[in-house]
């Protein structure tokens, strides 16, 4: 039963093409950008990085959720799961680097890490900011991000020891450690993630909340790890691997994207609506910026993540055909890519705009298009390439690590035979 | 019309299965199988066509959806237009929960409704005898009807149930 994956030359060249091409992207950016403080660039840097170490997150979360849940069918790829789960700490390095950036003053993304913005005496005091600094300030921010990454890697490689013993030793003691720490992760990961969401993509926004934002974008996570985990068990079919996986497992995982891709619509229509019907001035900001000067991104975003997998994936037979779920797991993949980049750019857009008007002709030229805010460019898609190679690398190198199959799972047997 | 039923009863599918696919390879015309809870796969060895329920149930969500727009757009610009908070009388965002509550209510009674009319269960159903207590609670049974059936392929017929592991063989007129 044991399954050897072989990361090939081959793959890790292209991976490594791709990380190539993603930071000869980033440079260009960097060496390329009109915007005073480098915004393309960070922009650029903070959304791909909260992307994959999300999908790494969601990773974690999944297994222990069905580790806890008595799953059986997954444990026939629970090693892929576990190979997308070791790469948080590379998501922490990522997190660093913004973190870096925001003692340093290489990015201006957050406004409330501007100088003097909670002074009173200070020309940039500003009221509504000074009374959130309790969260909203370096210390937190470094505080939140590294403990909370070190926190789930730890429970992150703890169940990958566990699962790799159970290999080695048999028996029901390891299986009993995995679903401890499965236990500890799910109520810390809810809690700690919803603050990792609000600090990095949120906090953009310093003037603006939302109580749904944790769950509308962790629904983004969900959908984009679930669509990446089925795109990888897809190719590792094609290259002979996994053999003993059967169509109800691929049918499982079309269930998954299509579920959550109506999660994901419920959350976010959930908060679009509470705004909209609210209708005060200090909320509407958020989508009146987005649905006036954003349309593209705003209305696109739930063709491409609502109604594309919403109608396609609703008949049996295209959740478990490999072409219709691979052509629907790029596109929703894709489209989560491109709503986490509608969460952040258009409030850095709105920003640069507001600085604009306020220095008067004097300020740098902020334009009604632009290239990299209103829609993604070349360079923003090489950048998610180059990331994406990244992840992949890591995970492939995982998986290379330990047999594809947990050979001594006492549920191996079920998920051998399942059927949905 | 009262049908003249052999039937057999397993205590678990397993041997349901086996047998089932046995019949088949003998070319056994089965009536139908019962049992206590959905097994899976089943419809896959008894070779059964895909249901076409959903289909309906997509129509019936279609309509539900259909329906629920255009009453509320019908009442809230023509028949009946207020003014809520400011709102335009078309607004759409407000009209969302509610087609989406119309959409599901439909697709589930509709569903409903279509299955037991198919199935001829409920109040629509004029007859609808039970073969065997048993299968309702821990028994599985295959059946065919011997209705009219010659002397020989009535042989067949029972001698089929030999060595499939069946708890029970019985013949009940319905």
């Amino acid at each position: 039963m044991e399954q050897q994956f072989t990361f090939t030359g081959k793959q890790k060249t292209f991976f490594l093409g791709l990380m190539a091409l993603g930071a000869i992207c980033l440079a260009l950016t960097y060496l390329g950008d009109t915007t005073p403080h480098h915004e393309r660039f960070w922009t650029n840097f903070l959304h791909n990085s909260v992307f994959f170490t999300g999908i790494s997150f969601i990773g974690l979360y999944w297994l222990a959720a069905h580790t806890i849940g008595y799953s059986g069918w997954h444990i026939g790829f629970k090693r892929v799961v576990e190979a997308m789960t070791l790469f948080l700490p590379i998501g922490l390095l990522l997190l660093l680097v913004m973190i870096v950036g925001l003692y340093g003053g290489f990015h201006h993304l957050y406004h409330w890490a501007a100088d003097g913005i909670t002074d009173p005496n200070s020309a940039n005091y500003d009221k509504i900011i000074a009374g959130k600094s309790a969260l909203l300030n370096k210390g937190t921010y470094t505080g939140v991000t590294v403990i909370v990454l070190l926190v789930w890697a730890a429970i992150a490689w703890m169940m990958r020891r566990h699962s790799l013993a159970e290999d080695k030793e048999g028996g029901l003691k390891r299986y009993k450690s995995m679903k401890l720490w499965a236990a500890v992760l799910l109520p810390v990961g809810a809690f700690s993630s919803a603050f990792c969401i609000w600090l990095w993509i949120m906090s953009i926004d310093s003037h603006w909340y939302s109580t749904m934002f944790a769950w509308y974008t962790s629904a983004s996570w969900l959908v984009s790890a679930m669509c990446i985990l089925t795109l990888i068990i897809i190719y590792l079919r094609s290259q002979g691997y996994m053999g003993h996986l059967n169509k109800h497992h691929l049918h499982d995982l079309g269930k998954y994207v299509f579920a959550f891709s109506i999660f994901w619509t419920y959350v976010w229509f959930s908060q679009f609506m509470l705004i909209w019907y609210a209708n005060v001035g200090e909320e509407t900001v958020y989508f009146n910026n987005r649905m006036k000067h954003f349309p593209v991104l705003f209305y696109g975003n739930i063709i491409i993540n609502f109604l594309l997998p919403f109608f396609v994936l609703m008949r049996n037979t295209t959740k478990w055909k490999v072409g219709s779920l691979t052509f629907i797991c790029i596109f929703v993949l894709f489209g989560h890519w491109l709503d986490f980049f509608q969460m952040i750019k258009p409030s850095i857009w709105a920003g640069l705009k507001h600085h604009a008007h306020e220095a008067g002709h004097h300020g740098a030229e902020i334009s009604d298009f632009m290239m990299g805010f209103h829609f993604p460019g070349l360079l923003e898609v090489g950048t998610f390439l180059g990331f994406l190679g990244l992840f992949l690398y890591f995970v492939f190198a995982q998986m290379a690590k330990a047999s594809l199959v947990p050979v001594n799972d006492p549920y191996l047997y079920e998920s051998l035979h399942h059927h949905a | 019309m009262s049908k003249k039923v052999l039937y057999g009863l397993y205590n678990d599918e397993e041997t349901l299965f086996s047998a089932i696919t046995k019949a088949k390879q003998s070319g056994l015309d089965i009536m139908d199988v019962y049992t206590p809870f959905p097994v899976h796969g089943l419809d896959d060895v008894m070779e059964l066509s895909e249901s076409r329920l959903h289909i309906a149930g997509f129509v019936y969500g279609a309509l539900g959806t259909l329906t629920a727009l255009g009453v509320m757009t019908w009442v809230f610009t023509r028949d009946w237009p207020i003014i809520f908070g400011g709102k335009p009388y078309f607004s759409f965002p407000a009209f969302v929960p509610i087609t989406f509550e119309l959409t599901v209510l439909f697709a589930a009674v509709g569903m409903v409704l279509s299955f037991y009319i198919v199935c001829g269960l409920g109040p629509f159903a004029a007859n609808n005898p039970v073969l065997d207590d048993r299968i309702t609670d821990d028994k599985f049974c295959i059946a065919f009807d011997t209705t009219g059936m010659s002397q020989i392929d009535l042989e067949k017929y029972s001698s089929f149930f030999d060595n499939t592991g069946v708890a029970e063989v019985n013949t009940k007129i319905i």
